[in-house]
């Protein structure tokens, strides 16, 4: 057992900073996750040549892997930093801002672009008022686990860093926020919108940018079926340009 | 309206239904190769006595204008992709690339065979295509390799491309059934694949 951690830590002093990268030795200790070994350099931001630098920047909130906001690239796979055990993963361990999202500093990174994709295909339900419990509309129990499931998307953003298609060179909005369509198209009061969501989709950048690649679904933190999800969309966007055609 | 939806479902079937059913047609002539040189001069006399109007027709109504369709979109398609297999080596993912790869390779390719076989040899020299013409033609080992590397980037690209078509068209919805579709038309891949070596022979053999 190493009573050192070595971590390689990629950086970057703004958004248009070229990057650099520094190492760090954190003490080891059992069960320490890439969080709490970033908090370690925090309290204590050396390298490994002795050098006191600015401490390294990232997000983190809820720490159990709900949130979504500490997903970062660790030794090349985007995944989220505080479920990542130490004991778990090949040492020394490289850290990288997933750049398919601005980086705002270190691995800090600006993910409000899947923000405004959720706004394009429309993931929310538009009410108009409220009922008693009693009066309210059911879920399907048929779909409801489906529901379940994709509802447990915390905009992470691994899928978008996973997807070949999805960057600086494409227009794609990513498995993500196509995926929620599927959700609110399910949701009892959501699905009257339904083909605004398909038509969302069926726009530049919408699903039929995605290659098939599946990368998705093998990082999901959530273990989210994206591409089951996907391969429906497709047929319902499909469905909903022969209605766009004939009118009905 | 929604002008990159119809672009992309016209270059998913154009791809595989007019391409694919190229590709076969393709492969059952050069096949023919495999009977020895008189038949296969002989069937290639047949396509000589297809009437012109309609040869044309047929050449451009469904060779030309599809390849160049789905080949001027697919290259615009693949700039949008920045292939990442070196991170996530995940098998469909290196389908993925490999789509892309084998893409790059048939553009430069097909300007290459198709310029020089129909449009240098056949039509301005107006050599009738023969098996002895290629014969000579696959004399260069490195023409014969750049043409069985050729069919083999034809023949993945189908072959994957009919994975790909089933989940675009939501045929294939879960993992199972893209799994079997994808196990399918590998091992086609695969007899495609060996069924090129062998005509290719042929040229070595007779």
């Amino acid at each position: 057992m190493p009573d050192k951690v070595r971590f390689i830590i990629e950086r970057q002093d703004g958004p248009n900073e070229k990057p650099y990268t520094q190492e760090f030795d954190v003490d080891y200790r059992p069960g320490l996750n890439v969080v709490a070994a970033l908090m370690e350099i925090q309290k204590n931001p050396v390298t490994v040549d002795g050098k006191k630098v600015a401490p390294v920047t990232w997000e983190c909130n809820c720490l159990e892997k709900v949130c979504g906001a500490c997903m970062m690239v660790i030794n090349g796979k985007a995944r989220q930093a505080c479920c990542a055990l130490v004991d778990e993963i090949k040492q020394p361990i490289h850290l990288a801002p997933a750049r398919t999202f601005p980086v705002i500093r270190d691995l800090l990174i600006d993910r409000s672009v899947m923000f405004e994709s959720l706004k394009k295909i429309q993931g929310w339900v538009e009410l108009d008022g409220s009922w008693d419990v009693k009066d309210a509309p059911i879920q399907n129990p048929y779909t409801a686990q489906t529901a379940y499931e994709i509802s447990h998307c915390m905009t992470c953003g691994c899928c978008l860093e996973a997807c070949p298609n999805v960057g600086p060179q494409s227009d794609f909005i990513g498995p993500a926020p196509t995926v929620q369509a599927y959700l609110f198209n399910l949701h009892p009061l959501g699905k009257f919108d339904a083909p605004k969501r398909l038509n969302a989709l069926m726009e530049k950048g919408g699903i039929t940018s995605c290659g098939n690649s599946q990368n998705c679904v093998e990082v999901c933190p959530k273990s989210i079926k994206l591409t089951t999800y996907l391969a429906q969309l497709n047929r319902d966007v499909n469905k909903q340009a022969l209605r766009n055609m004939f009118n009905f | 309206m929604h002008t990159t939806f119809y672009l992309r479902r016209l270059h998913s079937l154009c791809g595989l239904l007019v391409l694919g059913f190229f590709i076969i047609e393709h492969m059952i002539t050069n096949s023919v190769a495999m009977a020895g040189p008189e038949i296969f001069n002989q069937v290639m006399g047949m396509v000589e006595e297809i009437p012109k109007p309609v040869f044309y027709a047929i050449e451009i109504g469904m060779y030309a204008i599809p390849i160049l369709f789905h080949g001027i979109y697919g290259i615009y398609i693949a700039l949008q992709a920045k292939n990442n297999p070196e991170r996530f080596g995940y098998i469909r993912n290196w389908n993925f690339t490999l789509q892309r790869w084998t893409a790059w390779y048939l553009v430069v390719f097909l300007i290459w065979h198709v310029g020089y076989l129909r449009i240098y040899i056949k039509g301005i020299t107006g050599t009738p295509m023969s098996f002895e013409l290629l014969q000579n033609m696959f004399q260069n080992p490195i023409v014969t390799i750049l043409y069985v590397l050729g069919m083999w980037a034809a023949i993945f690209h189908f072959c994957n491309g009919i994975t790909t078509f089933c989940m675009t068209w939501g045929i294939t919805k879960g993992p199972r059934s893209q799994n079997v579709i994808s196990a399918i038309s590998m091992m086609m891949c695969a007899g495609l694949c060996v069924l090129t070596v062998a005509f290719m022979a042929s040229y070595f053999v007779y």
